[in-house]
């Protein structure tokens, strides 16, 4: 036991130093919300705002079949302030991913611009389409199982909310 | 700057464990202290090297701590922690200048002329110092240190020195500035410099190395009271205490602990077994990437 003298009481300070650090890990956010990295889930849009530090652009045009309400709003702070909202009723959905700043996001090597809608590279994953938006410092993606010809008026109608 | 900061939280978290560590068992000063000082100052530099841990589904997963979280705690007046931080930081780099640089600028020119003949003869006659440059500087206060390079290391004297130590006195201040250039001292001491100037905005580290200095003085006193009474080298000490400004407190404070551990019959080398230290650098090396 000797040739381990003194590592017990090493093994229980780090012991305790790893403790009290997941403590604050965990403690942290409960504290001050906006401490934590993502995801956060907001109830408005203006939490977009004081959280993600920019105003969210979100489609004006909306079918029905989406349902009334988003299903899901999202906020991650790094690395890159980003912001998810989401509709889905059934199996229609529509998802819209506004990041800002950083490298264009990852797309099929084969994705093509989307005919009349300038800064897009459009695809499609089975019967989902994509779009990515390049809109001044933000890269916008727009997922959707809904038509083609839909994806253009979401792309067409986004706005400030 | 992420890198950067994660060496300094690194060293902040294995500071506060060795801190704690080395107090609860009563660490003596010696080798194992001197270990684990210049563990402190490297192993952080490895373990936040380590690739992967950027990604924020590992930091917010399963990391044990995501520091983002730390530095985006909200502060008055639209500030965050991470402002404090840089601040730290930055007094850290002006003290580092103020430490290292003005010192140096304001060092007095010291020249070889009227330097004794048995200092010269003294200095001469220890092994790999026949090319030793002895200097003299017109200070009143009683300084003694050694600078150079291996092959060309040079000894400057101060006047006050000179006239306030006598010849057994000066017979263990250059055992003790020789010492300095044995057993490897030299280079351990500028590279972990070289490591410390690298982490110029850590706190941490800058006390490290103090520390670190401390033990490689007083591993020198040891060597300089081997085969003498060790009050002579003591009493030297007490003249370097009384010389030194009162307001330099730290300076004071090493020398107070030098005379200390030398009365107290030394450093002790072997502490702590080369098996614990092993086993606690390798926990440190597993659990400082966890923490991000």
């Amino acid at each position: 036991m000797d040739r381990l003298k003194g590592l017990r009481t090493f093994l229980l300070i780090t012991g305790v130093v790893a403790l009290g650090l997941r403590l604050l890990h965990t403690a942290l956010p409960v504290a001050f919300p906006e401490t934590r990295q993502g995801p956060i889930r907001v109830e408005r849009l203006e939490d977009v705002r004081r959280l993600a530090g920019f105003t969210p652009l979100i489609p004006g045009y909306r079918p029905a079949t989406l349902g009334t309400g988003p299903v899901s709003m999202q906020v991650w702070l790094s690395p890159s302030p980003t912001f998810e909202v989401v509709w889905q009723q059934g199996d229609q959905y529509l998802s819209v991913t506004q990041r800002g700043g950083g490298q264009k996001p990852a797309h099929p090597p084969l994705a093509a611009a989307l005919g009349g809608v300038p800064g897009s590279t459009w695809w499609m994953e089975g019967s989902r389409h994509h779009v990515l938006l390049e809109r001044g410092e933000f890269w916008v993606e727009i997922e959707t199982s809904l038509p083609e010809g839909e994806l253009r008026r979401f792309a067409d109608t986004l706005a400030p909310a | 700057m992420t890198y950067l900061w994660q060496v300094a939280l690194h060293s902040a978290v294995m500071g506060s464990i060795l801190y704690a560590w080395t107090r609860q068992v009563r660490l003596p000063s010696g080798r194992t202290k001197r270990h684990l000082l210049a563990l402190l100052l490297v192993l952080p530099m490895v373990t936040a090297a380590i690739p992967g841990r950027g990604r924020v589904e590992f930091a917010e997963g399963t990391a044990i701590l995501n520091s983002a979280r730390i530095l985006a705690v909200p502060l008055p007046g639209s500030l965050h922690l991470v402002d404090a931080f840089v601040l730290l930081a930055i007094l850290a780099v002006a003290f580092t200048m103020w430490q290292e640089l003005l010192p140096a600028l304001r060092r007095p020119k010291a020249d070889g002329t009227d330097v004794p003949g048995f200092l010269e003869a003294m200095v001469h006659g220890r092994p790999g110092w026949a090319q030793c440059v002895v200097r003299v500087s017109p200070l009143a206060s009683v300084l003694v240190v050694t600078s150079g390079r291996p092959g060309r290391p040079q000894l400057i004297v101060s006047r006050g020195a000179l006239d306030s130590l006598t010849a057994p006195e000066w017979e263990a201040v250059v055992a003790h500035e020789h010492a300095h250039w044995c057993d490897g001292r030299w280079w351990h001491t500028h590279a972990l410099f070289a490591v410390r100037l690298v982490q110029c905005y850590n706190p941490v580290a800058l006390w490290a190395f103090r520390e670190y200095c401390n033990e490689v003085e007083i591993a020198c006193d040891a060597v300089a009271a081997r085969g003498r009474d060790p009050h002579l080298l003591g009493r030297v000490l007490l003249k370097f205490y009384h010389s030194t400004d009162r307001r330099d407190v730290a300076a004071r404070g090493a020398l107070r602990k030098r005379v200390d551990v030398l009365l107290a019959g030394g450093p002790q080398d072997h502490a702590l077994p080369p098996l614990t230290m092993l086993a606690a650098s390798t926990v440190l090396l597993g659990l400082l990437p966890w923490i991000v």
